[in-house]
């Protein structure tokens, strides 16, 4: 998802400006000269600038490419891409947090935790030894904790919990 | 004097209170330890408990409580690089470069070591500094507090290992972020699009998660499992401490006095005092380029910094009913059920709870030596998990955690937003940290500055013209300038050193 920095620049001076427009249209308190509508302006204009600079590289001199985790040598050179949709493997977490939003009320939370569990754990290269008892006891767990001990009221739905 | 001080002593010293302020050290040790679980939320959720309590026992579980959760965050940022409470996002990355490089149990052992240096130095001043701090602090109006949570904002483009600019935009992504919802001087829906679960606002915790705890599970899918870290048995975790203490006294004593004074002001807390301290300490230290390679120095400031502020956070609320931070607020909450209602009479007529409420902060500081070293033990077989194991159940926490912030399914929506955000800023170079910083402070201050713009009438002026407010904004400017002259100084620089080589 690297992009070039004129795309992310050109994208925050159409989001700061948009921002500064939508504060622009807000309606004023009555009588009042500085309302809801300040803040939004000066953010807005501030982000656009901000996009403006990046998109004519300032500041660009001062960026240190990330090494906090670097790569063995072998597996750097190893080539990651297996086709096209390799990259989209990467929308997997946050489809599944939605996916949890779905089905967790009907299917309740054991299920859903269950099968959240095994895709990520499959996902990351886990055997179905390690992935299927995990997908069966982890969801036990974290609802003994946040159901039971911190109250959170977990969807029973389809399987309710023995406690 | 002497006979306060021994009542304090007869009232903590019963069955109750040391029972409570044990469980409420490990509850407040494994909350804080849970990604996206925050100090705040471990002690809101105690609330409930202190009903059945004494008023000096509940008392004592919210002290143990925070400060332990506080500490504990920093465990999963050292091990996971997910920070388990907003104040330990501030080093999180450093502390993780330190465990790559296989010095783990330094690093936990300077946040142990520290905090509870920290927490006792917070309790001292408590104790000492307290009415002269909260009445300077009292008599800050708007515009001291407008350049203040400036000066907050400006620390992330400090902290930030890439561009100032990139991080400033992050920032101002952050603080946009904080105008949705209908929380703003007119109460009008702003960026709500006509959806009634955004009228709320983005509360900063699911931000947190998502950008932190969901984007790494983003990441891990698409990078190869990282070669596994040598096996070894975690050394002493304390061993080293005493000489990083002799090494770093002058960065401990400042990371302290900068915790307890950014705790005393209302509105501050352990969060900002993090960030402060870490940047103060990469700004002063004699080898900055170390700074976020792996390097301790920062870690001990930042770390007696935050707990510091833990306890100094209660001298406002204390004195004049103004919680310093979101904990004290809860604190003040369960003071009054208590029927110790905060105010100066509180020194006088029931002295003997003060000392005693001094003495379980001093306790629970202590306590987390011990505690915070087998904490840290239990912690540390996380790193020989495989990470197919350890991810998924991170997830679970990050749905579960965020759904139980409002009972409502929309937090953990937010959490998949955020995820997505902060791993495509992330992959561009933004810092996501500064996008939080925003978050957090952003309704601050927005009151702040709306706040002085009505009060001034339209005019500028002002901001500048009470003292303190023109010091503040002198630092302000200062630091929003800085990366602008230091640009500018490498442009001229750099010809000249090109004239030098070719001649």
């Amino acid at each position: 998802m690297r992009l070039p920095d004129s795309v992310t620049g050109s994208f925050l001076v159409a989001l700061g400006a948009a921002a500064a427009y939508g504060g622009w249209i807000l309606p004023p308190v009555p009588g009042q000269p500085v309302g809801p509508n300040v803040f939004p302006l000066v953010i807005g204009t501030g982000l656009a600038l901000c996009g403006l600079a990046i998109v004519f590289g300032i500041g660009h001199s001062f960026e240190e490419e990330e090494e906090l985790v670097p790569l063995e040598d072998g597996q750097a050179a190893a080539p990651p891409p297996q086709g096209k949709l390799y990259g989209l493997r990467a929308l997997l977490p946050p489809l599944l947090l939605l996916f949890y939003v779905v089905a967790a009320d009907r299917l309740g939370f054991i299920i859903t935790a269950a099968i959240m569990v095994y895709v990520t754990s499959t996902a990351l290269g886990a055997k179905w030894k390690l992935a299927l008892p995990l997908a069966a006891l982890s969801p036990f767990a974290i609802h003994l904790i946040f159901g039971k001990l911190l109250r959170v009221p977990l969807p029973a739905g389809l399987l309710p919990t023995p406690w | 004097m002497l006979k306060t001080l021994l009542d304090a002593f007869a009232l903590i010293s019963t069955w109750e209170v040391i029972i409570a302020m044990f469980a409420a050290s490990v509850y407040g040790l494994v909350i804080g330890s849970l990604p996206g679980l925050s100090a705040t939320m471990a002690t809101a959720l105690l609330v409930p408990v202190t009903f059945y309590l004494s008023p000096i026992a509940a008392i004592a579980t919210i002290v143990a409580a925070s400060s332990m959760a506080i500490f504990s965050g920093d465990i999963p940022g050292a091990l996971l690089r997910i920070p388990g409470t907003p104040a330990s996002a501030a080093y999180a990355d450093e502390a993780y470069a330190m465990t790559r490089k296989g010095q783990a149990e330094l690093a936990l052992g300077a946040g142990v070591w520290f905090s509870a240096v920290g927490g006792i130095a917070g309790v001292l001043s408590l104790m000492i500094l307290a009415p002269p701090l909260a009445e300077i602090a009292l008599s800050f109006s708007t515009f001291e507090y407008f350049w203040l949570a400036l000066l907050g904002l400006m620390c992330a483009t400090l902290v930030a290992r890439s561009s100032p600019v990139k991080a400033i935009a992050g920032m101002f992504i952050g603080l946009l972020v904080s105008c949705i919802g209908i929380e703003n001087p007119g109460g009008v829906p702003r960026f709500t699009f006509g959806l009634t679960d955004l009228f709320g606002g983005i509360e900063p915790i699911p931000a947190l998660v998502g950008v932190f705890a969901v984007a790494q599970v983003m990441r891990a899918m698409l990078t190869p499992e990282p070669p596994p870290l040598p096996r070894r048995k975690f050394g002493s975790i304390m061993a080293g401490q005493w000489r990083l203490t002799k090494k770093y006294h002058w960065q401990m004593t400042r990371g302290n006095i900068v915790g307890i004074i950014i705790g005393v002001l209302p509105g501050a807390g352990a969060d900002m005092a993090a960030w402060v301290s870490y940047a103060m300490s990469k700004r002063f230290s004699k080898e900055p380029e170390k700074f976020g390679t792996g390097h301790v120095e920062g870690l001990v400031e930042a770390g007696a910094s935050n707990n510091a502020s833990i306890a100094s956070g209660w001298v406002p609320s204390l004195l004049f009913g103004i919680p310093g931070d979101t904990i004290a607020a809860i604190a003040i909450g369960v003071l009054y059920m208590k029927g110790l209602n905060p105010g100066p009479t509180l020194f006088t007529e029931k002295a003997s709870s003060m000392y005693a409420i001094y003495l379980m902060f001093i306790i629970a500081n202590i306590m987390m030596i011990p505690l915070g070293i087998a904490m840290i033990r239990v912690a540390a077989y996380i790193l020989l998990a495989p990470r197919a194991a350890i991810m998924p159940v991170i997830m679970l926490c990050c749905a579960v955690g965020s759904f139980a912030i409002g009972n409502n399914m929309f937090g953990v929506v937010t959490v998949a937003t955020f995820g997505v955000i902060g791993y495509v800023m992330e992959a561009n170079g933004y810092p996501v940290a500064a996008m939080v910083l925003g978050i957090v402070m952003g309704t601050m201050v927005e009151q702040a500055f709306v706040t002085s713009l009505i009060k001034s009438d339209g005019s500028i002026l002002p901001f500048f013209e009470r003292p303190i407010a023109a010091i503040l904004a002198a630092m302000a400017i200062g630091a929003l300038l800085w990366p602008v002259m230091v640009w500018i100084w490498r442009k001229v620089k750099q010809p000249q050193a090109a004239a030098a080589t070719s001649r």
